[in-house]
């Protein structure tokens, strides 16, 4: 929807530049254009309706108590006064934290040298291409349910192997960092090829010339890559880390499926010793599996928050390096 | 990319067109997905009923019309919206026993079936299932498809080699508290070394404090998850960690590989987990057996069918659902669907009473028949569900983490304390 409406309206400022003008202008203008309002209109109202209600809705629904059925009853902070609060969240908020550092730290940094070494492929490159990004396309609810067996303590094959090179075994879904190397696992697994299909990209528009000038100059492969091809990747870098960022930090299909709570008690809370409660899972828990739509809602606001806090700190560490 | 006027204009409309086709196709799905005149609708979740009831309820209801629908994915999540947005709503859906009670607070959305003459037909249910569906203000919200009298799910062969009884009514005699049944598990493990007859403490505790009459908050709307009844529970599911009998598991998968190699060799549950430890461990057939759990039977699980207050024809639905529901029918459901029939006259006939070649030919109505009909008439408070996960978080604490269980006790009470205080429970 969003790549519709990019083209569609890309091309009326360009055509016709808006010349600033008084309010009966502004009517006319209108006029004017109106097939083309017209053609912009369906991304904005569905937009209204999908988007932005759902929004402003969870920001009234979070000053009430609200089963989901029947009357919603004000009660002003009571929601918020609660989670500054809660260990929980907290519990929640670190855990989100560690799988996303577990997570990113090794996907980035092993996407790049991916996207390094299939820059120097020469035969069937879009096979590796297509090889590395086929993970990024499949079911994450299926992948889940397979690492899940392979992680599995008696019979999962990564024990199997450990055992196998007589190191010792770890009941890795049965215990708190076991279930979130596990999670980070499957998120590293599931995004380092997209990104470095990515980081392909942005080396592919590195000018070849300089290459051949540190070669001239005497630079290693090693030295060429810290020295050309990270600095000149760095605002490719700064998107992957933005966007895996704002994705790590909502985890929730992974863990959900991973900690497998569709118990009648206690359903969702994260497996063992919550180790797997992200932030995303706890408001689904609250919301969804025991209906308390009003503190799901507080909670998906201070989500919120600390997205766009995180985005931001992390936009300064890498802007920052840049100058 | 340049684009004529023209052209936009023609997007323009084509956009259009396709709003207004999807809008037409939303308005179709509503009409025909209940409250109108002419049908009658009903929700269920997969395996939520007898297949083969049913489709004989479809070709017998023919005036107004019954259309069944099985709606996948969360389906008390589907039902609440639909409920909320208040077009669509089934005349006839199910409602599952662990969230019954949460509806309690909007008993008003439902149909009170006794105004249709439902407390005629009280007297063929179990008293305290048919208590569940019973909200505080007196609505007999819905009719009980099935239960889930709890028993003790053991492995005939490995507690032969341990030494342990075998027969049902003798272990079942031998392990009627849960401190005889520790003891049977420190024989187990003392002569079959990593063999452990509890799987995991949240599984003690779920079943110690199932078998109570109330649970964490009272009739009125007072916490009482302080109180001895929950410690006890708390105590009993405790006491296996230090006895050193507790598997730890959580893990389905480790689950499965355990009942089939014998390291778990029983499995505290209800009827309906007799399926999944045919599903888990097919390579144990046979060799499985049923006896009554000890501390007293529980529930677990169960559901009901309602008749939201938005049918505009509850009469042919409150039809529709006795004959459903009678118990013939509830004994057809356990033949296929596993469903444990709320209905005692069901329990004599023949598709309860055949040996089952899972529990080696056992005849496990024997065993389920009786602790259905003992299990005690309890209150489920609509805040229960919310405030027990601190417990059973806290006990995964103290079982992977090994945190103090004094102190594991003292959070998980104040942390169900400050989620009853957020949902407005007076503690």
């Amino acid at each position: 929807m969003s790549e519709r409406n990019l083209v569609l309206a890309d091309p009326v400022p360009d055509q016709h530049p808006a010349s600033g003008a008084g309010r009966p202008r502004r009517r006319t203008v209108f006029w004017r254009y109106w097939p083309q309002y017209l053609a912009i209109s369906p991304f904005y109202l569905l937009f209204a309706v999908f988007g932005l209600f759902p929004v402003l809705f969870s920001l009234y629904l979070s000053l009430h108590r609200w089963s989901g059925l029947g009357d919603r009853e004000f009660v002003g902070l009571h929601q918020y006064r609660f989670l500054i609060k809660d260990h929980t969240f907290y519990l929640s908020l670190w855990n989100t934290v560690v799988i996303w550092l577990m997570s990113t730290v090794p996907m980035l940094s092993m996407a790049l040298v991916i996207a390094a070494l299939l820059h120097s492929v020469t035969r069937a490159k879009s096979f590796y291409r297509m090889a590395y990004f086929i993970p990024n396309v499949t079911s994450v609810v299926a992948m889940a349910i397979l690492f899940k067996m392979l992680f599995s303590s008696h019979f999962g094959l990564i024990n199997a192997i450990l055992q196998a090179v007589h190191l010792p075994t770890y009941p890795w879904t049965n215990t708190p960092w076991g279930i979130k190397i596990t999670i980070a696992s499957l998120m590293t697994w599931q995004w380092v090829g997209y990104n470095a299909i990515i980081y392909l990209a942005g080396l592919q528009t590195i000018p070849g010339h300089l290459y051949e000038a540190a070669k001239v100059d005497g630079a290693g492969p090693i030295r060429t890559f810290f020295s050309i091809t990270v600095p000149l990747l760095r605002p490719v870098i700064l998107f992957t880390v933005v966007i895996s960022t704002i994705t790590g930090l909502q985890s929730f299909t992974e863990a959900q499926v991973l900690t497998g709570s569709n118990a009648a008690t206690a359903p969702n809370s994260g497996g063992p010793g919550q180790g797997g409660l992200t932030m995303v899972l706890y408001f689904f828990q609250q919301a969804f599996s025991y209906n308390d739509y009003g503190y799901g809602a507080a909670m998906a606001w201070a989500i919120f928050l600390i997205v766009g806090v995180f985005t931001l700190i992390n936009w300064r560490l890498v802007a920052r390096a840049e100058d | 990319m340049e684009l004529s006027r023209r052209r936009l204009v023609q997007l323009g409309l084509l956009g259009m067109a396709g709003a207004s086709v999807g809008g037409l196709t939303a308005a179709c799905g509503d009409s025909a997905s209940g409250g109108s005149d002419s049908s009658l609708s009903l929700w269920i979740w997969g395996g939520g009923l007898s297949k083969a009831v049913l489709d004989d309820a479809v070709k017998k209801f023919t005036k107004p019309a019954l259309k069944t629908q099985e709606i996948g994915g969360d389906f008390k999540a589907k039902l609440l919206t639909t409920m909320t947005g208040g077009r669509g709503v089934p005349d006839i859906t199910g409602v599952k026993g662990e969230d019954i009670a949460s509806f309690y607070p909007q008993a008003k959305q439902f149909t009170d079936l006794n105004s249709l003459g439902a407390d005629k037909l009280k007297s063929q249910y179990l008293d305290w299932k048919w208590a569940q569906a019973t909200a505080p203000d007196g609505t007999q919200m819905g009719i009980p498809i099935d239960i889930g009298p709890t028993a003790l799910f053991y492995r005939e062969d490995v507690f032969a080699q341990a030494g342990l009884p075998t027969d049902p009514a003798e272990l079942a005699a031998a392990a009627s508290t849960y401190d005889d049944y520790y003891q049977l598990g420190v024989q187990l493990k003392a002569k079959l070394p990593d063999h452990y007859l509890v799987k995991d403490l949240g599984t003690i505790f779920g079943m110690v404090t199932g078998a109570g009459t109330e649970f964490y908050v009272d009739k009125d709307d007072k916490f009482i998850g302080d109180q001895d009844h929950i410690r006890a529970a708390w105590d009993t599911a405790i006491k296996a960690l230090t006895l050193g009998i507790d598997a730890k598991i959580t893990d389905g998968n480790d689950t499965n590989a355990g009942m089939t190699n014998g390291t778990l060799p029983a499995q505290l549950g209800a009827a309906w987990a007799g399926l999944d430890i045919a599903n888990g461990a097919p390579d144990s057939a046979g060799k499985w057996k049923v006896a009554a759990n000890p501390g007293g039977p529980a529930n677990i699980g169960g559901s009901f069918l309602t008749i939201p207050k938005s049918s505009k024809n509850a009469e042919q639905a409150f039809e529709v659902i006795t004959w459903i529901l009678s118990p013939e029918n509830e004994a057809r459901g356990f033949g296929d669907a596993a469903l444990f029939p709320a209905t005692p006259a069901s329990y004599t006939m023949a598709e309860l009473t055949k040996p089952d070649p899972f529990f080696g030919g056992q005849k496990t109505i024997e065993v389920f028949g009786p602790q259905a009909e003992k299990i005690p008439v309890a209150f489920t408070s609509p805040y229960d569900g919310a405030v027990s996960a601190a417990y059973y978080e806290e006990l995964g604490n103290v079982e992977t983490k090994g945190k103090d269980p004094e102190d594991a006790w003292n959070d998980a009470v104040s942390k169900a304390k400050s989620v009853a205080e957020r949902l407005g429970v007076s503690v």
